[in-house]
């Protein structure tokens, strides 16, 4: 029989070698030899997820690998999320992402989501072309640390700073850390609409995020 | 400043190495043509003559050297039975795919460009651009490359994870998309109307798949897209959006009039590595730039790529690294081609370093 560390190295290996059926499978055989499923989430499958990181920074992987080797983390969450301890789900900070209304294009906040959710982020994702409202109720019902935002249409830029603008009227702007990103997206512009801080792809996203809400802790 | 000659008579001009008046200057404006017509863009989707008049509109406005009948990169999806999002005001977008399962896909079938989707209009629109600005100006036909469309009539996502799932199927889209890319191509062509082609490849790009992937799946179908339109004595431009340093010289070993890139690639690499192979094409950044940034900011970035493309070997247009926002502000147009008038031809760069330090940051 496999043991843990050898399991640990399959669920990783799955998710680096984009087998998304078979990763379902030894997440079960590893439940089933009774090792913890925080574990084999966070040594596991997160472990591949960062190696795939790693991958697609050298640009080895891109987004195709990248969405398969997603595909693999989802499916192993699938199964070994169930088995977690209730303490280990809640202690996480909650992220609000997005892509604002007038944009239907979601790779980009897709691949941060999924980039967020491997680094230990509690996602609420509110999918694409979101009416901005839903933003600012997201925030109030969940007690999000937390807001990203993207879009490829330039012609929704406005619309992110809307939502800041929304954010601050309803007091809860100082509650969260907002983050942007996205095709036409610049630092500059980032900085013009008032937001905390601008990532120019789905790895960078985590470190910003890690550093936004180390400051806020 | 006005212009002394007309885009055509300049670009005649520098091709045979005469004197001209300035660089050539593309803003790239797309659907923001309809701001300056003074019409909504969904006019675009049934009226003919508003997409010719709004070009011409545009040109007379801002001088600019090229203009192109293209709404957005969805027309050729949506005509072989894939739906189109059609805002009242905005660009339209992917709503709903074609097909949505592999087997599907032998039931594809070319679009008809005289007959499916909006193809129509587009294909009439030619014909009154050419009337009234054809011999004036540079005109093109836009058309997605079979690639790019294959996506669209299979979603996004799903396309993606099909390159490594079921490659062949990638191909069958892919060889179904050429087709109608040629059909369309041709009705244009066969129009006669001095018309080139510019496609756009945007999943080509380096920042969605690897160079092994483009180069198995999209490249094979590029070349015989540009082979087809060289048969009618044409050489098509390129564009790909995103990072594309990597497949530059596959791209331009096609042998194609012009190379236009993003402006996350470097635009002065990419004149080093394939500027003598073909005219050069680029790279304010559309959004941060041109839609966000003030006029001098628009200085500073032209003057920039000026001095970093000006002496191509093959030549160079000034041009934005994509499509602009439907909603940039004219006085940012306007500058960008004020800034290349000022430079003037031919370029000097001590003037154009000059101009650059009275913009410094």
């Amino acid at each position: 029989m496999a043991s843990k560390e050898e399991l640990l190295q399959s669920l990783s290996d799955c998710v680096v070698e984009m087998e998304d059926e078979r990763v379902e499978d030894i997440a079960k055989e590893y439940l089933n030899a009774g090792y913890p499923a925080i574990d084999g989430i966070t040594r596991g499958l997160v472990d591949g997820m960062n190696r795939t990181a790693i991958l697609y920074e050298k640009e080895e992987y891109f987004v195709p690998e990248l969405l398969i080797c997603s595909d693999a983390m989802y499916n192993g969450l699938a199964v070994l999320r169930p088995h977690l301890d209730q303490a280990e789900e809640s202690r996480k900070q909650k992220v609000v992402i997005g892509v604002v209304e007038g944009d239907t294009h979601d790779i980009g906040k897709n691949l941060v989501k999924i980039m967020l959710e491997s680094a230990g982020y509690e996602l609420i994702d509110l999918g694409k072309d979101v009416p901005l409202i839903k933003f600012i109720d997201t925030v109030k019902e969940s007690g999000a640390q937390v807001v990203a935002m993207s879009t490829l249409m330039s012609t929704s830029m406005n619309n992110m700073k809307k939502v800041i603008e929304m954010l601050e009227q309803e007091g809860l702007r100082q509650k969260v850390k907002i983050i942007v990103g996205g095709g036409p997206i610049s630092p500059a512009f980032a900085e013009k609409i008032g937001a905390d801080g601008y990532s120019v792809n789905a790895i960078e996203a985590v470190k910003l995020v890690d550093q936004l809400t180390k400051g806020a802790a | 400043m006005q212009d002394q000659m007309t885009p055509v008579e300049r670009g005649t001009a520098i091709a045979q190495g005469l004197e001209a008046d300035r660089l050539p200057c593309n803003p790239n404006i797309a659907n923001g043509v309809a701001r300056v017509y003074g019409c909504k863009i969904s006019e675009f989707n049934h009226n003919p003559k508003a997409v010719a008049e709004a070009q011409v509109a545009t040109y007379r406005k801002f001088g600019c050297d090229g203009l192109r009948i293209f709404t957005d990169l969805f027309v050729w999806a949506e005509a072989m039975g894939s739906q189109a999002a059609l805002p009242d005001d905005d660009t339209a977008d992917l709503a709903v795919p074609a097909i949505s399962s592999v087997e599907e896909i032998s039931r594809l079938q070319p679009a008809n460009p005289y007959k499916d989707g909006r193809l129509p209009v587009l294909i009439e629109a030619m014909k009154y651009l050419a009337e009234m600005a054809g011999g004036e100006v540079g005109c093109s036909a836009g058309v997605a490359g079979a690639f790019t469309n294959a996506f669209f009539l299979f979603g996004v996502n799903e396309t993606l994870r099909l390159i490594h799932k079921n490659p062949e199927a990638v191909h069958e889209l892919s060889r179904v998309s050429l087709e109608t890319c040629k059909a369309y191509v041709k009705a244009a062509l066969d129009l006669d109307i001095g018309f080139g082609v510019t496609i756009s490849e945007p999943m080509s790009s380096c920042t969605v798949v690897s160079p092994a992937v483009f180069r198995k799946f999209s490249l094979p179908y590029l070349k015989e897209l540009v082979d087809f339109i060289k048969g009618f004595g044409v050489k098509p431009v390129i564009h790909i959006c995103g990072q594309t340093d990597k497949i530059w010289n596959d791209v331009a070993d096609l042998g194609i009039a012009g190379m236009s890139i993003d402006n996350v690639a470097s635009l002065k690499d990419c004149c080093k590595t394939i500027g003598h192979k073909t005219k050069i094409m680029g790279n304010v950044d559309p959004g941060g730039v041109m839609y966000s940034g003030n006029p001098q900011d628009i200085r500073r970035k032209t003057l920039e790529c000026i001095r970093d493309a000006y002496d191509s070997p093959q030549g160079y247009v000034v041009m934005s690294g994509c499509s602009l926002p439907v909603d940039t502000p004219f006085e940012n147009i306007q500058t960008m081609m004020d800034t290349v008038r000022d430079v003037g031809y031919p370029v000097s760069l001590e003037k154009v370093e000059e101009l650059l330090s009275q913009y410094a940051d």
